[in-house]
């Protein structure tokens, strides 16, 4: 009887429990690259042989993700990058909200990229929020593609568009598709990226998947 | 011109190819096995008479056999074999997956005939009829008959005019059961109600909350509309008329109608919205008048 | 979730906290309610940095009738801009205290006996700041019902009928310019703030 009538426990006190236990997936280890649409069909079939979630033909997402930008009051650190993804396919699914830290430098011989990353469900006024939070809007971009999944991986190969004003359908920035595969854990599971690379080895040479110096590309945010 | 083909005759000529083929088989075992203990001494002479034997009994089969054929008619033109010639074109019998499928559903069909069997037992105990079913006798032909099964078209006439009539009641029509509708109405912010159907008799009731999902078996989470439920069973029951079927369910429709304002009416009887026991809302709603009361309150 | 109504209930002079939350759990439990368990709800707010142009305050809330999620609500000048997350949200807004840093010393919270009469629920809440009494707050659920407007003479009546004809029973703040939506969880934390609001502007009472 006096354990159902237990006080419940607070939110804060299950959060740091959680961190403690090292449950919550807050890093996420990321390896990218390109194919040109006129093999991205090849890609596809090989992908499907290789993944999971095929059975009835692979999952299609339609997304249009909208990047904010917090400056630090102080001017000392970076801006913090957040960004907003809403499902265009799915109206009643709620939007994600996304923060990503700088990536990992440490060791060069790091197969995949490490950052860490926040991945959060939203409903309710989000993209006000954030404005009256004193976020900026960066950039937005809307993304279309194919899904997939094996075992804790996610491999999406997607075009990028151009967000359009007006009824034209959207305008490709490239005539290629992005591919990523990417994995969310707790810190410290570096075992993945070991499997990741496995697995991006097997890609080639339809597609070579790596890690991305975003230094190099010049200063734009990632 | 397919000459009339005699099944007796067809029957004895398999028996007889029968009988041939385990005479054969007989011989085949009878050599696999060998000399055996019961040969005795002159084992191989004994066992050769035996083979021979058998061998004379596979002999007369087969001239048995060559005669009953022979009687048989020569089909001219091919057989209509129906959905049988099916059976030859896959030849792997597990692939087919014939016996497993043959087997359940003489099983299914065995099932529903012993369950309809007890549904009757019981269900015929019940005097209170609602549809006057002639019991076969010719001559009750002046007897009542019920006319509540109409085409669905009209079912569907009914109850389109209803939905017209009030704007904050929407009924949908769906037919998951055959020809009989199940409809789905949705009453305000207040309530949703799934009624079966049968042609324009109404069967089965079930009220649930705005926020609840609905189906037709399960309960409504709260008491007040679990009340309600057995309430509006009690009025189908009432306005239940074999002669005048749209009637009743115009009539019950309008008496479900009237419980847009299940939580903001009193009971009219003592004043309260809560019964001070049970602690629910006026979930009674007169059959005339229509007026809210609680169902310890009702007169 | 049906249509939900938070009622302060004044703790009178010569008595405790205790003693209040007591007498009502009595009379709730003599009224045939069962109880089942506890609730807690809680509010920690964070001031927007001064150089950051006029000051904003992120209130964060829970509420263990949602246990996995967590509901912001942002206030700037007359505007509520309200955002329901899942758990992760409140790591998100530790990454944010370079922008926004927390009151801690304001966090308030809710916590007592939950009941359930009926179709009501009922949860009896001391409400504490930093280990400081501040009163008592009564939040009585209807659950069969959504929407505000149909439901609040019934409401009145049961509330009346709990507390004693002697409390005046006023529909709260919140709900006033909603009674015709459909209610939903958030409606019920906004009401929580503002009564936490209110609370933390008051000076603390006696609890034992």
């Amino acid at each position: 009887m006096s354990a159902a009538n237990a006080a419940p426990i607070t939110a804060t006190d299950s959060l740091t429990q959680a961190l403690k236990a090292n449950i919550i997936p807050n890093q996420e280890y990321l390896l990218q690259g390109s194919v040109l649409d006129s093999a991205v069909e090849v890609l596809l079939h090989r992908l499907r042989g290789l993944c999971d979630n095929v059975d009835a033909g692979p999952e299609t997402f339609d997304d249009q993700e909208v990047c904010f930008s917090l400056r630090d009051p102080n001017q000392q650190a970076a801006p913090l990058m957040l960004r907003v993804r809403k499902a265009l396919d799915a109206r009643d699914m709620p939007f994600q909200l996304r923060y990503i830290g700088q990536p990992d430098l440490g060791d060069k011989n790091r197969p995949t990229v490490v950052r860490s990353s926040l991945d959060i469900a939203c409903s309710g006024m989000l993209i006000e929020f954030l404005n009256e939070l004193g976020c900026r809007i960066e950039f937005e971009y809307s993304v279309k593609g194919y899904m997939f999944r094996k075992g804790r991986m996610k491999i999406t190969v997607a075009k990028v568009f151009k967000i359009s004003q007006s009824a034209m359908p959207p305008e490709p920035i490239s005539q290629s598709y992005l591919v990523e595969l990417s994995v969310l854990a707790p810190t410290g599971q570096d075992a993945i990226a070991e499997d990741m690379r496995a697995f991006a080895d097997q890609l080639r040479p339809l597609v070579q998947l790596d890690k991305i110096d975003y230094k190099r590309l010049g200063h734009m945010p990632s | 011109m397919n000459p009339s083909i005699n099944v007796e005759q067809l029957n004895s000529a398999l028996t007889s190819l029968r009988t041939l083929r385990s005479s054969v088989s007989q011989v085949f075992e009878a050599l696999s096995n060998g000399l055996r203990a019961d040969h005795g001494e002159d084992g191989k002479e004994k066992f050769l008479l035996e083979l021979q034997e058998l061998l004379n009994n596979v002999n007369i089969n087969l001239r048995d056999l060559e005669q009953t054929t022979n009687g048989l008619p020569i089909p001219t033109g091919s057989f209509n074999l129906g959905n049988t010639t099916y059976l030859s074109q896959e030849t792997t019998q597990d692939r087919q997956a014939l016996y497993t499928q043959l087997v359940n559903s003489y099983k299914w069909t065995d099932k529903v005939h012993e369950y309809s069997s007890f549904a009757h037992s019981i269900l015929s105990q019940n005097s209170l009829r609602r549809s006057y079913a002639n019991s076969g006798s010719t001559k009750r032909r002046g007897k009542l008959q019920s006319n509540h099964n109409v085409p669905p078209g009209q079912v569907d006439n009914v109850i389109n005019t209803i939905d017209r009539s009030y704007t904050d009641m929407k009924i949908t029509i769906s037919r998951p059961y055959a020809s009989n509708a199940v409809v789905q109405i949705s009453l305000g912010h207040v309530l949703k109600a799934v009624v079966a159907f049968k042609g324009l008799l109404m069967e089965w009731v079930m009220v649930k909350g705005y926020g609840e999902t609905l189906d037709l078996w399960n309960e409504s989470r709260h008491n007040v509309f679990r009340k309600v439920t057995e309430n509006a069973h009690a009025a189908m029951l009432h306005f239940y008329s074999p002669t005048l079927p749209e009637l009743a369910v115009r009539s019950f429709m309008t008496w479900l109608h009237s419980y847009v304002n299940l939580f903001s009416e009193a009971c009219k009887r003592c004043g309260c919205h809560l019964h001070h026991t049970s602690l629910l809302p006026p979930a009674w709603r007169d059959f005339r008048t229509l007026e809210p009361f609680h169902d310890e309150c009702k007169q | 979730m049906g249509v939900t109504v938070l009622q302060q209930f004044p703790v009178p002079e010569n008595k405790t906290g205790t003693y209040v939350i007591e007498m009502l759990s009595k009379r709730i439990l003599a009224l045939g309610a069962t109880q089942q368990g506890q609730f807690l709800v809680d509010c920690e707010s964070y001031l927007s940095h001064p150089q950051m142009g006029t000051t904003k305050t992120v209130h964060i809330l829970h509420n263990s009738e949602q246990p996995a999620s967590v509901f912001s609500i942002l206030e700037s000048g007359n505007k509520n801009i309200h955002v329901i997350a899942d758990g992760l949200f409140d790591l998100f807004m530790i990454k944010l205290s370079q922008h926004y840093t927390s009151k801690k010393q304001t966090k308030i919270e809710s916590k007592g006996p939950r009941f359930e009469l009926g179709d009501f629920c009922i949860k009896l809440g001391s409400v504490t700041m930093n280990q400081s009494f501040k009163g008592i707050l009564i939040e009585v659920e209807y659950r069969p019902c959504v929407t505000a407007n149909a439901v609040w003479g019934l409401l009145r009546e049961f509330l009346q009928g709990l507390l004693g004809s002697s409390t005046v029973i006023q529909p709260p703040q919140h709900l006033k310019n909603r009674m015709s939506e459909i209610y939903t969880p958030i409606d019920t934390v906004h009401q929580y703030l503002e009564l936490f609001s209110a609370y933390r502007k008051t000076t603390a009472l006696r609890v034992q």
